[in-house]
């Protein structure tokens, strides 16, 4: 088959998905969906449509001087629960976001629930298949637009470059819930195979100029989290341990190193009736070793960390204004040498402040639009920007986003 | 146009006016917690009730499993419920029901469209709990004790 017409069914598949997935979405309205399924099976969707616009540089597609098309997220879920102890869930997504993904259908979840101790007071199990990695507040839902009050996530700590390899992974989640008077404790324990490996984590790593492959190894998630008075005040502890193999290829300047990643996030929130706070701290402690004379051996640390305030100034009017920031080793906070990877000093970090407004229209729809102005590149993709040396220092992006779920 | 029917076209107008700016009638009033009478009696506390509207308690002392109904997010009694039968925000319940429903880490309680079915479905679901605006006169539904 030519390589011209494996593509075109490869894009006919995907209007078939993503059509299909439309047309359920449109026939399934919400409260539609309980009455005509028995009580024990339950079906939830999302769709998400984004635009943005940037004064330089790209993200999503060509967005500078243009408008790109932005990310498309298509998901829907079911579950069934057929006794008590025992329930399935799984969650198909479809994802396009500019020349990073330009389109897949993956299962972004599937698993099987066990209950193995259960009271009225808390439970304790085990979850097996695909499951969501627990990172600060967001990441088990970062692809659900209606569950954070920005379109994009505070990127130095929801990287979407790098999102793959830590949204969901194929393993075990040991879990413990415990609900008291004075507040509910959660504690999961993940150990999962990444899923994803693709150019961005090669050149977060090691810059646009490496051409093997990443694996990663077998990785350790885990997240604490405590919440007082069903969610007010929410306070979150959650470690990762990512492995990751070099594989050399051609006339690659490295050697076939290895590179630790391993993030501890600590997360607070407070959810009052019109505003909302929230603040995450990651330190990300880095090793990487064996890549040759190209990247001498070093450990270092990345930091990030952002607060963000919203307020519901009418019932369905949410404003948000947030300050982020990230730099990629604090030993070298301005980039020096940076040009020797083929990247400009402004790759070494990015403080963005962001305002939002947030108009939840009804129940299942929602708009919403906003601003960011950014110093810095480090999280611009490479897929959108090949020419990192070409990319601006400081940089404004705009952003709309319609949602609709049931 | 008769005096009263003037009255009742101005708060229609109102209604529709403070509709269009997202706000609800002035007057907020408290919902009532009603179960199906298989449900065990005994000493619950509003941080079950609470616990059990967001999903995390699943088992009555009794070791059945609760089935959970609700009304939709912008019914006006769901929010009078929250508020002030929960002592919560509808934001603050709905985050937690996304969680679950979008990680597959649990289920969101099952939403029905009105009041009438509300009753409908406790009256014929052992081990349901719901809520209303007034409990209705029935054998089979009792009000949900809580301190």
């Amino acid at each position: 088959m030519s390589a011209k017409s494996r593509t075109m069914r490869k894009f006919v598949y995907s209007i078939i998905n993503k059509g299909l997935l439309l047309l359920t979405l449109a026939c399934l309205p919400r409260a539609g969906v309980a009455a005509y399924l028995p009580d024990d099976m339950q079906v939830h969707g999302f769709l998400a449509q984004s635009l943005f616009h940037t004064s330089d540089n790209n993200l999503f597609g060509q967005s500078d001087d243009g408008v790109s098309l932005g990310i498309t997220e298509v998901g829907l879920n079911t579950s069934y629960q057929p006794n008590e102890r025992l329930n399935f869930a799984i969650q198909g997504l479809y994802r396009r976001a500019g020349d990073i993904d330009r389109g897949s259908f993956r299962v972004d979840y599937g698993l099987a629930d066990l209950t193995l101790w259960e009271h009225d007071s808390g439970r304790i199990g085990i979850r097996g298949g695909r499951v969501k990695i627990p990172l600060g507040l967001y990441n088990e839902t970062r692809d659900v637009a209606f569950t954070h009050p920005t379109i994009l996530l505070p990127q130095g700590n929801y990287f979407e470059r790098s999102r793959s390899l830590l949204t969901s992974g194929d393993g075990g989640q040991f879990y413990a819930e415990r609900h008291t008077d004075y507040g509910d404790f959660t504690f999961k324990f993940n150990y999962v195979l990444p899923l994803g490996n693709n150019k961005e984590v090669r050149s977060i790593l090691l810059g646009p100029y490496a051409q093997g492959e990443f694996t990663a190894r077998p990785t350790v998630v885990t997240q604490l989290s405590y919440e007082l008075n069903g969610g007010e005040y929410v306070f979150a502890v959650s470690f990762a341990d990512l492995d990751l193999q070099y594989n050399r290829l051609g006339e690659d300047r490295f050697g076939a190193g290895h590179s630790l990643v391993q993030p501890l996030i600590l997360s607070a929130q407070f959810n009052g009736e019109k505003l909302t706070l929230s603040a995450e701290y990651n330190k990300r402690r880095n090793v990487t070793e064996g890549y040759g004379a190209a990247l001498p051996d070093r450990r270092f640390s990345t930091e990030s960390w952002y607060v963000e305030g919203s307020y519901r100034f009418l019932p369905k009017w949410q404003a948000t204004l947030r300050y982020d920031t990230i730099v990629a080793n604090t030993g070298n906070r301005n980039g020096n040498g940076y040009e020797f990877l083929g990247l400009p000093q402004h790759a070494a970090f990015a403080q963005d402040w962001t305002v939002g407004l947030r108009w939840d229209i009804t129940d299942s729809w929602m708009l919403r639009g906003e601003y960011h102005r950014v110093h810095g590149t480090l999280w611009l993709p490479d897929a959108d920007n090949p020419d990192r040396l070409r990319t601006t220092q400081d940089w404004d992006l705009y952003g709309v986003q319609t949602s609709f779920r049931f | 146009m008769q005096p009263s029917d003037r009255g009742k076209g101005a708060f229609r107008a109102s209604a529709i006016v403070c509709c269009c700016l997202g706000l609800g009638p002035p007057v907020a009033g408290a919902a009532e917690i009603i179960v199906n009478d298989s449900v065990p009696s005994g000493h619950y506390s509003r941080a079950d009730a609470r616990a059990i509207f967001a999903m995390r308690q699943r088992l009555w002392p009794n070791g059945e499993q609760i089935k959970v109904f609700t009304l939709a997010d912008d019914a006006q009694i769901h929010k009078d419920f929250v508020k002030n039968n929960l002592s919560m925000f509808p934001h603050q319940i709905r985050r937690a029901w996304d969680r679950m429903i979008f990680t597959g880490t649990g289920v969101a309680p099952i939403q029905l469209d009105s009041e009438r079915e509300m009753i409908e479905k406790i009256m014929n679901t052992p081990n349901a709990i719901g809520y209303v605006s007034k409990k209705p006169d029935n054998a089979k539904i009792r009000l949900f004790d809580y301190q």
